[in-house]
């Protein structure tokens, strides 16, 4: 069914493995019929984005480019909106590394919500260097690593090492065991109340962008939300009845 | 084959030419309490366009209700004949080419209606059928746009005109209480008109409208309601502080039953066009239905611009969508409306 890209889905548990080392509009079509499976039809908690053999992904595609042809700024909207859907998808995401993760690789890793990577992965967003844009990590990476860092980052374009990434807050673990440190991140996210999670997440994106009396205003909507849902509800009935 | 159905072809809308910030309201009401005051300053509203008397004796623009009524009646004429011009000028109809004439209003009870006094004063047939709809408050103009949608799916080719006209300033109570304050601070005076016509789908790039789905929280009755004030010897509106959450956790329900009966996800609506109702309701209503910032901007901006409108606030969001000039063909939008009831509607359009 899909050729850029496998996704398996075993209990809580959704893995989307990037076949293809570059991404290409074949690749942002697959990640969107496979959002619209996990919004639509899974029960999964948890989407895991991994590479395959030792490689994560070295961003876009320029073979899908022709010097001679208009350029289409389309296509990096698109780009856009499968991150943003990623970034906001009812689930835990993990974004699981190993080797390269440049461009739009790093994009992707930093809409996850937990980033693991091995010893051996490194990590750069190297659009400026290339007489481009890193997309939406303009607008992204300073909320993770400062403004300072992130111009740093995004305009020298350093090659960032598994752990340099780890100082920055780029990343949450290094570790040569992968598959130990994906049991141990899904148990660290608990039991996933999938709306106290999705609002978590919403109103910390929304943060550095909102000043605090819409921020107080946003937060009880969503907390009223919140304390509505079964998972709060069944919080309070265990304590009543301890 | 193709069905028929009702299809918006324009909108027009209006307002009363004096606008107030909060402040001046503060100002010329002379308001001590300091709660109230803090309620004007953080309504998340700039000014409004009310029709205010000139201050009695004491300094106050105060009104009694027959004066309140007269004032109802002057400036539902006054506007709709605006609004009204405006949303037939660009199909280049008169009044006299309406066949259904539907008015909307919760700030003034009249007999004979809305329809009767328009159809007397503004040049519509005498044969124009029409409808009033009266008392239903915020969420009425979607409960007036599906029986008018019906009759133009009924009656194709024929022109039909909704107008919802709301003086709120013809509400108002001059006390120091806070749900005064409530209603004083956030509801602003102002008319739109949408002309409705019943036809096939072509490449018209006017939305059809699709389907409505209501909703009504019976256990929240009494949450938004007029009261009779005898000290004041008026009507006015009581709004429970508990509103926005309430109209904010029901809020799934009729927008999952408008998608799910059109087979359509959440992230297949491209347009939100949704009532004013104040900060805390659009921010309860993005949260439990999972829209953003930007799908509210024109209702946000319509409530800083103008305050609630009541009943035709949506459409003023609705005019500036279409002014925007961001809206393709094929795109689909939502109109969602809340109020007494306490309700929420629902109508699904397709460009």
């Amino acid at each position: 069914m899909y050729t850029t890209l496998s996704f398996e889905e075993s209990g809580d548990v959704a893995k989307i493995t990037l076949l293809h080392e570059t991404i290409t509009m074949a690749m942002v079509r697959e990640l969107t019929s496979v959002c619209n499976h996990l919004e639509d039809e899974s029960d999964c908690k948890v989407v895991v984005f991994q590479g395959a053999e030792g490689r994560f992904s070295r961003g876009i595609d320029f073979a899908e480019f022709k010097p001679d042809e208009p350029m289409d700024i389309h296509g990096f909207n698109k780009w856009e909106k499968i991150c943003v859907r990623i970034e906001r998808l009812p689930k835990a995401t993990i974004a699981l590394v190993d080797g390269p993760c440049l461009g739009g690789g790093a994009q992707l890793a930093l809409v996850a919500d937990a980033v693991v990577a091995t010893p051996n992965s490194t990590f750069q967003f190297n659009e400026v260097h290339l007489g481009f844009l890193p997309g939406m990590a303009t607008f992204r990476l300073a909320k993770h690593v400062g403004l300072g860092r992130a111009k740093r980052l995004i305009m020298q374009c350093p090659v960032l090492s598994a752990e340099d990434a780890l100082n920055l807050g780029l990343i949450g673990e290094v570790t040569r065991d992968l598959d130990s440190a994906l049991t141990a991140t899904i148990g660290a996210f608990g039991p996933i109340h999938t709306v106290a999670v999705t609002l978590a997440r919403r109103l910390l994106n929304e943060s550095f962008a909102t000043d605090f009396e819409n921020g107080i205003g946003n937060f009880l909507a969503a907390q009223h939300r919140a304390i509505h849902q079964t998972p709060f509800l069944e919080t309070i009935k265990k304590h009543r009845d301890e | 084959m193709s069905t028929t159905k009702a299809k918006i072809l324009s909108v027009g809308t209006s307002n009363p030419p004096n606008r107030y910030s909060q402040q001046d309201v503060l100002d010329l009401f002379r308001v001590a309490n300091p709660t109230v005051r803090a309620m004007f300053q953080a309504s998340h509203i700039e000014g409004r366009h009310l029709v205010l008397p000139e201050p009695d004796a004491e300094g106050i623009p105060r009104e009694d209700q027959e004066s309140l009524l007269r004032k109802h009646r002057k400036w539902s004429l006054k506007l709709a004949r605006e609004a009204i011009a405006k949303a037939l000028e660009p199909q280049g109809l008169k009044t006299a080419d309406i066949d259904y004439l539907c008015c909307i209003t919760s700030t003034g009870l009249m007999l004979p209606g809305l329809t009767a006094m328009f159809i007397k004063h503004l040049g519509f047939r005498v044969d124009c059928h029409r409808a009033d709809l009266v008392g239903m408050g915020c969420n009425a103009g979607l409960n007036g746009l599906n029986p008018t949608a019906n009759w133009c799916a009924a009656n194709p080719g024929r022109n039909a005109l909704m107008v919802c006209c709301e003086v709120n300033s013809a509400l108002y109570v001059y006390d120091d209480a806070i749900t005064t304050g409530v209603v004083n601070s956030l509801f602003g005076d102002g008319c739109a008109a949408v002309l409705l016509r019943g036809e096939a789908p072509d490449e018209n790039p006017v939305p059809q409208i699709m389907d409505f789905y209501s909703h009504i929280i019976p256990d929240a009755w009494g949450a938004m309601r007029y009261d009779w004030q005898s000290q004041h010897g008026k009507f006015g509106f009581y709004l429970d502080r508990d509103v926005p959450y309430v109209l904010g956790i029901h809020a799934e329900t009729p927008i999952n039953g408008l998608l799910g009966r059109n087979r359509l996800k959440r992230r297949d609506i491209d347009h939100w066009i949704i009532h004013s109702g104040g900060k805390k309701v659009i921010d309860a209503i993005k949260y439990n239905i999972g829209i953003t910032a930007h799908d509210v901007r024109h209702t946000v901006d319509i409530l800083r611009q103008f305050g609630n409108l009541g009943s035709g606030s949506f459409l003023f969001s609705y005019q500036r969508l279409l002014n925007e000039g961001a809206v393709r063909p094929g795109d689909r939008g939502v109109m969602m409306t809340m109020g007494p009831g306490s309700t929420i509607e629902t109508a699904l359009l397709q460009w």
